[in-house]
């Protein structure tokens, strides 16, 4: 079902506009704020992520990538846009942790560190 | 009661999936998030529409709203979004680190997470801390941006609307987007447009339309209870008790059809306790008599004939449908193809052609010859994914379309949707595609099974009880218990309606084509089936929401058929009428570009008949299929006063008069004068199956059907026979002669109903023959149009006046014409 429809431009209206960037500048202050009171006083945080995710990379404690996931890569790769890379997202269910492999393209900040640090490795 | 179930299962399927963005309708599962404030919990997707931030974005910043929970069927699964050490669940603190050596990311917040010291000394690069919401959107790999397609499919929300949603949900958390559009009980309502920025949009527009018009209907309807009515008892073939009595209509008001629904009542007596059932009307007499068909016939007092009210039952369906349809067409991406989608809408889209061998003859087996203009147009539809075809009288529209179906039919596309607002327009299209030897199956509304048709053995329900199969004999054997008894055990009577809705499957699903009305597509027994292919004929005459419902059942190619210069559809509520929701959908494709192909031969009318049409309504376009020769009236001694020119403009002077009920016209001189005419024809050798005595006023209709039958001059059955109809209903009609009758005849009130060049048009078109007008010259000529027909017939010498035996050229002085409106 192809179909080309003339876009419009959107008109993003200035006043609208000024009046999110507000907000939303409010919004980031007041949850720093939030934050700072809310921690005062609190033990020190100690980050716990488990170490046995580093081992064994290959190992995916949750459901993988779904079906169409693939598919869309593909494409992108065809198109030259961007290609992704294969990450695993570590996050909590209740008390056991587990990660799920996404995709993030390639020029991602993320990706690109590890990827940095990598070659750096290897040239030494 | 079947009718009872068919109603629960109807509507869930334009719903409003749970998980839709509330503000712009996407509900891609990878694509939205729940707000996960207990109080809000509202759904919205990540695109950014209009705005330079992201729906959800938008609304978390305006609402001040600050966690999210992912949707069950992301990659993530239902996930709520919050820091891995802490469990801080604020998004705008939220941000992705990853493992300095694998590729492992995690969710942490700002503060004070990352600044843990801590953290430093393990595998986790701080350094690259990429935020959760990146340039007012989130981070796109983890909540994915709608494609393109899902984005221009979506309703086009404005950063106004936000604001004033969000504003709105502060106090009522449920208010939807179309309350914020929602008249006041006072307002009038938004007027039509052209076009429309989406689906939603146009919902907004036409929701409060058909809204409008069903309250008004049903105050109408509801109001039209009748006592002391005389019931004259009967049975009929199917066991069922019929009531017959006479249901007079006053002028303007509630014309009964078959199928409505009439409550018949009994108060009781001594002797009888107070009784009432509901039943179907199955027929109608131009006398008024009704047949009602019982529902239950059990305990009617049947021994009685006297004292009985009738109520009428308003049913809401065919507005829900109207309503379901717009719904469907706005959330559900595969009601309509994205052509046509868009193109409804009035978006600029690129020409389409449907790629598809056109066959080598245009023709149909067991339909006539087609002419050059009607092979013209089946050539195009078949090329183009949305087509108009204006068909003006006579020119043959209905074997055009009929063409048209049976190459679709032969595409193999599947099956083909043809419909029409009327029944009767559907039948006689259904008649012609069965000829070309297509498989056709007509379904018609529970309520009007017990209806005859022309067509019955094309009809499901006859279909069902006449399909011949060994296996089919459980449900003969039960249909038949169930004609005899009445009703069945309640375990026979669970395996009659399994058994029958299994057979109506699959009778359903072997056609090649479906017809039904536009109401009847949304049946729910058509509910799954799937249609790229629909032709609608006598568009012109439905309301847009109706003309949807056919469509949003799959449509990829669709043909509409009408004609824009006749009448249009009927809309009694004024309010409705004059936002617009009287325009079809044919004329707004017209007004935004789509040109209709027209059909130019017409095969009615005398060539002197179709002169006056064709230049006034066609451009002159109109050319004559039959000669002079073949609608001459061989052996009918009339007072033509041209001969060969079967047509005269009978002048009249006689006031017209409002009628009884106050809501009408009717004009005595002009009656008294149809009488004389009629008699003259019938003297003539014409029969009265031939004649048809049409006005545009329900109150002059009703005094000449009585008039005649008290004061013709022959044989009373005889004008009993003589159908006499408003104009409106004798559209997409014929007779050999027709006789108009105009009633208005004032000094200043100006000429109303004869003021719409398309009632006109409609007038002028209904004879084969030959046309006697009957008005007041002095009054018509006020209006352009019928100044152009008056001296049109003046001077072709049809102006005429004086007894019938004597007629003669009047001399009577036009006025000038006001000037031309619109
Ligand atoms: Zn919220
Ligand atoms: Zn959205
Ligand atoms: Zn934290």
């Amino acid at each position: 079902d192809e179909v080309r429809v003339r876009q419009k431009v959107p008109e993003v209206d200035p006043f609208e506009e000024a009046s999110f960037a507000e907000e939303l500048r409010a919004v980031m202050k007041e949850s720093m704020e939030q934050r700072k009171q809310e921690i005062l006083g609190r033990p020190a945080l100690n980050m716990v992520i488990p170490m046995n995710m580093f081992e064994g990379s290959g190992k995916d404690h949750g459901r993988g990538a779904m079906a169409g996931e693939s598919g869309d890569r593909a494409q992108d790769e065809e198109d030259g846009l961007s290609k992704e890379v294969p990450v695993r997202v570590l996050v909590k269910r209740g008390n056991k942790q587990q990660t799920r492999q996404m995709f993030i393209p390639s020029d991602c900040s993320l990706v690109q560190s590890t990827k940095q640090k990598e070659a750096a490795e290897l040239e030494e | 009661e079947d009718t009872a179930d068919d109603e629960n299962y109807e509507f869930s399927k334009g719903d409003f999936t749970e998980h839709a963005c509330r503000y712009c309708g996407v509900s891609n599962p990878a694509c939205v998030v729940r707000c996960n404030i207990p109080s809000c919990r509202k759904w919205f997707c990540n695109s950014r529409g209009n705005t330079s931030g992201s729906h959800i974005v938008n609304h978390l910043v305006r609402a001040k709203h600050k966690e999210v929970c992912l949707h069950k069927d992301s990659t993530l699964g239902e996930t709520i979004l919050e820091c891995y050490n802490c469990g801080c669940r604020n998004v705008f603190l939220l941000g992705f680190i990853s493992a300095k050596t694998e590729s492992v990311v995690v969710l942490l917040c700002r503060e004070p997470c990352l600044n843990v010291n801590a953290l430093k000394d393990m595998n986790w690069d701080l350094s690259q801390w990429c935020p959760l919401i990146d340039d007012r959107c989130f981070l796109q790999w983890l909540v994915k941006v709608p494609s393109e397609q899902e984005q221009l499919r979506a309703r086009q929300i404005s950063a106004q609307q936000i604001n004033k949603i969000e504003e709105l949900w502060k106090t009522n958390p449920d208010a939807s987007l179309e309350d914020l559009e929602k008249p006041g009980v006072d307002d009038e309502p938004q007027p039509v447009a052209i076009k429309y920025e989406d689906a939603y949009q146009y919902q907004n527009v036409f929701a409060p339309l058909i809204k409008l018009e069903a309250d008004y209907d049903k105050v109408m309807k509801e109001s039209q209870s009748k006592d002391n009515l005389t019931i004259r008892w009967d049975i009929g073939l199917n066991k069922k008790r019929i009531a017959y009595f006479i249901f007079p209509k006053e002028d303007n008001e509630l014309r009964l059809v078959p199928g409505d629904e009439l409550r018949l009542r009994y108060s009781g007596d001594a002797a009888h306790p107070a009784w009432q059932s509901v039943g179907h009307v199955i027929k109608l007499t131009a006398q008024e008599e009704v047949a009602l068909e019982l529902r239950v016939s059990q305990g009617a007092p049947v021994d009685i004939n006297h004292g009985f009210s009738v109520d009428f039952v308003w049913k809401s369906t065919s507005f829900d449908r109207m309503q379901g349809a717009m719904k469907t067409f706005a959330v559900d991406e595969t009601s309509v193809s994205g052509y046509i989608y868009h193109h409804l809408l009035g978006h600029e889209v690129e020409v389409q052609m449907v790629r598809n061998t056109l066959p080598r003859r245009f023709g149909a087996p067991g339909l006539p010859e087609l002419n050059a203009s009607q092979v013209f147009a089946v050539k195009s539809v078949l090329q183009k994914p949305i087509s108009l075809i204006q068909g003006p009288p006579g020119t043959g529209k209905t074997v055009t379309s009929a063409a048209i179906v049976y190459h679709m039919a032969k595409q193999g596309q599947g099956q083909v949707l043809v419909c029409a607002p009327s029944n009767v327009a559907v039948d006689q299209l259904a008649e012609k595609i069965s000829a070309t030897g297509l498989k056709v199956v007509r379904i018609c509304a529970k309520s009007r099974e017990a209806v005859s048709s022309p067509v019955e053995h094309l009809t499901l329900h006859y279909q069902v009880r006449h399909l011949d199969t060994s296996e089919k004999s459980e449900l003969h054997k039960l249909q038949q218990l169930k004609d005899e008894q009445g009703e069945l055990s309640s375990s026979d009577e669970k395996k009659y309606k399994a058994l029958k809705r299994a057979t109506e499957r699959e009778i359903t699903q072997s056609a090649d084509v479906i017809c039904c009305t536009c109401v009847g597509a949304g049946d729910p027994r058509l509910a799954n089936f799937r249609f790229r292919q629909v032709l609608i004929d006598e568009s012109t005459q439905s309301t847009e929401p109706e003309c949807l419902i056919p469509l949003v059942l799959g449509a990829k190619q669709i043909v509409l058929v009408g004609d824009h210069c006749q009448l249009g559809p009927v809309i009694m509520c004024k309010k409705a009428a004059r936002a617009g929701l009287a325009q079809s959908l044919f004329e707004r494709l017209v007004l935004l570009g789509v040109k209709p192909i027209r059909l130019q031969v017409q095969y009615r009318m005398h060539p002197s008949l179709s002169e006056f049409p064709s230049n006034s309504f066609y451009e002159g376009t109109l050319q004559n299929g039959v000669t002079i020769n073949e609608r001459q009236s061989m052996g009918i001694d009339f007072p033509w006063p041209v001969p060969n020119r079967p047509m005269f403009f009978y002048v009249q002077m006689g006031q017209e008069e409002i009628s009884a009920s106050g809501t009408s016209y009717l004009n005595r001189t002009e009656a008294s004068n149809v009488e004389k005419i009629v008699t003259t024809f019938l003297r003539g050798g014409v029969v009265p199956g031939q004649i048809g005595v049409i006005t545009p006023y329900e109150g002059q209709r009703a005094y000449i059907v009585n008039y005649m039958s008290r004061n013709g001059a022959l044989r009373q059955q005889l004008y009993k026979e003589i159908e006499v109809a408003s104009v409106d209903s004798f559209q997409g009609r014929e007779k050999d002669y027709i006789i108009l009758s105009c009633v208005r005849s004032n000094e200043h009130q100006g000429i109303g109903f004869l003021n719409d060049p398309r009632r006109l048009n409609v007038a002028l078109t209904r004879a084969r023959y030959g046309i006697v007008i009957l008005g007041n010259p002095k009054v018509l000529s006020k209006q352009p149009l019928w100044n152009g027909l008056l001296t049109h017939y003046k001077e072709h010498e049809c102006l005429v006046e004086g007894p019938l035996n004597n007629l003669k050229q009047s001399m009577v002085q036009f006025q000038k014409p006001k000037k031309m409106y619109n």
